[in-house]
């Protein structure tokens, strides 16, 4: 058996697609008042969740990308970021990425313990 | 590399806001300017906000090209750029005030195109774009904070 499971190469996965989702999100807050802008988002569940049956070695290589939201725009200078949406998303992707981050860190404890570390 | 960029992106839209609020203080404080440098009424100028091009040369973009964004570095552009500062070319005011230095023959006085509530508005839209920027690093900061936790 190895070290690091598929759950913990999961979790490492989603730990990074998070960090891609704050990325698009802090681009998109940058630009709200950019004529013309249409948001990007990540959507790395979907693909980790489509992987995930696949077995080990494809969790190993999903690599979310960004996606630009094609839906209709809202405002009369073309751009379709909706700063209470983006907020709202933030908040979502920040408690997402702390409870993957701790479930991370229980792993790592157990392992630390089962090791025989302090 | 992940969440720097995020960082990245919302100093860009920080300093963008920023230069929003200059051009608008700017507006504000030349109102009733009826004699710019060059000679002419002062027109109220505004700023043309531009999504941010390819990854420069910095050190981290670099180092994720080269890692083939397995970081997951691709895709994403980056922050916000001033394309411009541009003059606004509606009309300017023409009030009657014969007594003032820079009217004409029939006693009227060109004024600049400025209107204050338009300048407010603007005020309190960048100031609040500037917040929703400092907010998006924060949360930024908070998640790098709690991956650097994973190692104690």
């Amino acid at each position: 058996m190895d070290l690091f499971d598929t759950t913990q190469i999961g979790l490492e996965r989603a730990l990074s697609g998070s960090a891609l989702r704050q990325q698009a999100i802090a681009q998109n807050i940058a630009n709200v008042n950019t004529p013309g802008y249409r948001r990007q988002d990540v959507d790395f569940q979907s693909a980790l969740h489509a992987a995930w049956d696949e077995g080990e070695s494809s969790v190993q290589r999903v690599a979310p990308g960004v996606q630009v939201d094609q839906s209709s725009v809202m405002r009369a200078d073309g751009s379709s970021v909706d700063i209470d949406n983006e907020a709202a998303t933030q908040a979502e992707n920040g408690l997402q990425y702390e409870a993957i981050s701790s479930v991370m860190k229980t792993r790592v404890a157990i392992l630390r313990s089962a090791i025989g570390g302090v | 590399m992940g969440l720097f960029d995020a960082i990245d992106a919302s100093g860009s839209g920080l300093s963008a806001e920023r230069m929003r609020m200059d051009v608008t203080s700017e507006n504000l404080a030349n109102a009733q300017t009826t004699k710019g440098a060059d000679g002419q009424p002062y027109r109220r100028k505004d700023v043309v906000f531009q999504e941010a091009g390819a990854p420069g040369t910095s050190f981290s973009s670099v180092l994720s090209s080269i890692q083939g964004g397995r970081s997951g570095g691709a895709g994403v552009t980056h922050g916000v750029k001033v394309a411009g500062i541009v003059e606004d070319q509606t009309a300017l005011k023409r009030i009657y005030d014969p007594g003032h230095p820079d009217a004409d023959a029939n006693g009227y006085v060109t004024m600049p195109n400025v209107n204050t509530v338009t300048e407010m508005t603007d005020l309190i839209s960048s100031s609040r774009a500037y917040e929703a920027n400092v907010t998006a690093m924060q949360t930024a900061k908070t998640m790098f904070t709690k991956t650097l936790d994973l190692l104690r």
